[in-house]
């Protein structure tokens, strides 16, 4: 039940194509929400003007004072939307907790009109926040005839029940707070820090206080132990009774009950900003990468040279070549035919002359030696 | 810059400076084959010492070279659990992208956060004083941006705050 907006989206859209339709339309629609809330919505063409809506929802406490189903206050707030369209119909469908009879023709024709439907769509919103509401009102009775001011386990979500707890001059909403990844409970802890900061400061004085705890607070003492055992800690806000007069009592309601949707909705962003500023500074650095490539113009000017070395090697290679071809005819000779004197000749002139390198050296003599 | 930084930084960039001199060298054990020496490290007249740079025990930096190939690993600084998984998300993220960088390593060594491997290929590819660059750079970065999301997540966290607050 994530969802901060109080309408339905969907009911909305379906409840405006109705009112919006040129000719009647036969409707039949069973629409589901968060897994448990489930409208129907029926309309026919044989009585255009009214709309059938059924609604069932989980309640939010398995207290004693709700076992019999939607409790007066509770109709009282869902009658309060209007009281010209909507009628609440008794006893409501098979399967539903409540259905309404909605009366199209009686819809003033101006900006009211899509007013008064958005609020009928929220209707599921009325229905849970009116429970707390009711709770918060008669907690005190309730718990006074136990003799001790017992926590009441609200569960908005299957998993993510909270606990409302009266005390003398205020109620205590705790919220254990439970993640599935590690990195989601210390970005979310570092918010509930950051939300302590910002209460205690002057400014923030009439919210609520605000405390986080890893360990459960003493007044969930008792408890079951699956519902105490969290990896996120237990958030608690202090309500005292100006925070829930008169219209701040829906304020406070609707904050309490949307808490869990608000930190995993602010997780979830935190998570997708982490990503995005993280791709963007890997674009950066591929880029200071990409620059210490080695340029094509210096590439070609090293092969070039390469070139010059390798022809520069091959002419003295020919020559050195042909010399050697010249020596070993010359041998060849001079073990066939023996000639008197030619051997001087040949040391004086057809020895191979001895090519000295451009990068070689030559090695000076020292004075010491040439004394 | 911090000081300390700054000193760390020139002190990695001068060893790296020293270390990266990488020629081809065929591997002496299996004929045909050209393989990275300091991550086989089969023959040990081919590697040179280890050099360990160390800012503080958190921030450190191993250079570790042989004659065709270097490795650079270093492990960033975590000083509080935020830092510790905006560090891990992040190198994780770049090690996961490793085909972007070419001289990157897919997993770093073990006690280190993130490893580079430079071949000698690399070095004929990519300009000597620019890759170093690089690695200089990126530590810097590294540094920068974990801080910088560090602010970002506690701002966003007090704004997020602040709006819900608003709302009672």
């Amino acid at each position: 039940m994530a969802s901060f907006e109080r309408a339905s989206p969907a009911l909305k859209e379906i409840l405006l194509r109705i009112y919006n339709a040129e000719k009647p339309i036969e409707v039949d629609h069973h629409l589901y929400e968060f897994g448990s809330v489930e409208y129907h919505i029926k309309s026919s063409v044989s009585e255009p003007q009214v709309t059938y809506l059924s609604i069932s929802t989980p309640f939010l406490s398995q207290g004693v004072f709700l076992s019999y189903g939607l409790s007066p206050f509770t109709l009282k707030m869902v009658r309060q939307i209007s009281t010209d369209v909507l009628h609440i119909v008794e006893p409501a469908n098979d399967g539903y907790q409540l259905t309404l009879r909605l009366d199209f023709s009686k819809l003033p024709h101006n900006k009211e009109s899509l007013k008064i439907i958005t609020e009928v769509s929220s209707v599921q919103a009325v229905i849970l926040s009116s429970q707390l509401k009711e709770m918060l009102q008669n907690v005190n009775s309730w718990d006074s005839s136990q003799g001790m001011h017992k926590p009441i386990k609200l569960i908005y979500h299957p998993k993510e029940p909270f606990y409302v707890i009266r005390q003398p001059q205020k109620i205590v909403a705790v919220f254990p707070m439970r993640f599935k990844d590690n990195s989601d409970v210390i970005i979310a802890t570092s918010f509930f820090q950051e939300l302590m900061d910002v209460v205690s400061l002057k400014k923030w004085a009439k919210v609520p206080p605000c405390n986080w705890s890893p360990i459960p607070p003493l007044e969930l003492r008792g408890e079951p132990f699956e519902d105490l055992s969290t990896n996120g800690g237990f958030v608690s806000f202090d309500i005292s009774s100006h925070h829930v007069e008169g219209k701040r009592l829906d304020k406070t309601v609707w904050s309490l009950l949307n808490f869990y949707a608000y930190v995993k909705h602010h997780v979830k962003c935190t998570r997708g900003f982490i990503q995005r500023r993280m791709r963007r500074r890997l674009d950066n650095l591929v880029k200071v990468l990409e620059n210490s490539r080695v340029e094509d113009g210096q590439i070609k000017k090293v092969q070039g040279w390469k070139k010059m070395r390798k022809m520069v090697g091959s002419k003295s290679k020919m020559i050195k070549r042909r010399w050697g071809d010249l020596g070993k005819k010359i041998k060849r000779i001079r073990f066939r035919i023996k000639i008197h004197g030619f051997a001087r000749f040949r040391r004086r002139w057809l020895t191979m002359p001895s090519f000295s390198s451009s990068t070689g050296y030559t090695k000076l003599q020292t004075n010491g030696n040439n004394n | 810059m911090a000081s300390t930084l700054r000193l760390y930084l020139t002190c990695i960039r001068n060893t790296l400076e020293a270390a990266m001199c990488l020629q081809n060298f065929p591997c002496q054990e299996v004929e045909r084959h050209n393989k990275p020496e300091v991550e086989l490290k089969t023959s040990p007249e081919l590697l040179l010492n280890p050099v360990l740079i160390c800012r503080n025990e958190a921030e450190k930096c191993l250079i570790e070279t042989s004659i065709n190939s270097l490795r650079i690993s270093l492990k960033v600084k975590q000083a509080d659990e935020l830092e510790n998984i905006l560090a891990k998300k992040f190198l994780r993220f770049l090690s996961m992208r490793a085909e972007a960088f070419q001289v990157l390593r897919r997993k770093p060594v073990q006690g280190y956060d993130i490893s580079f491997l430079i071949t000698n290929y690399h070095c004929e590819e990519l300009q000597k004083q620019k890759l170093i660059d690089f690695i200089v750079q990126f530590m810097e970065d590294i540094d920068k941006e974990i801080s910088e999301l560090k602010m970002s997540v506690s701002t966003r966290g007090r704004l997020v705050a602040t709006e819900f607050l608003k709302q009672f």
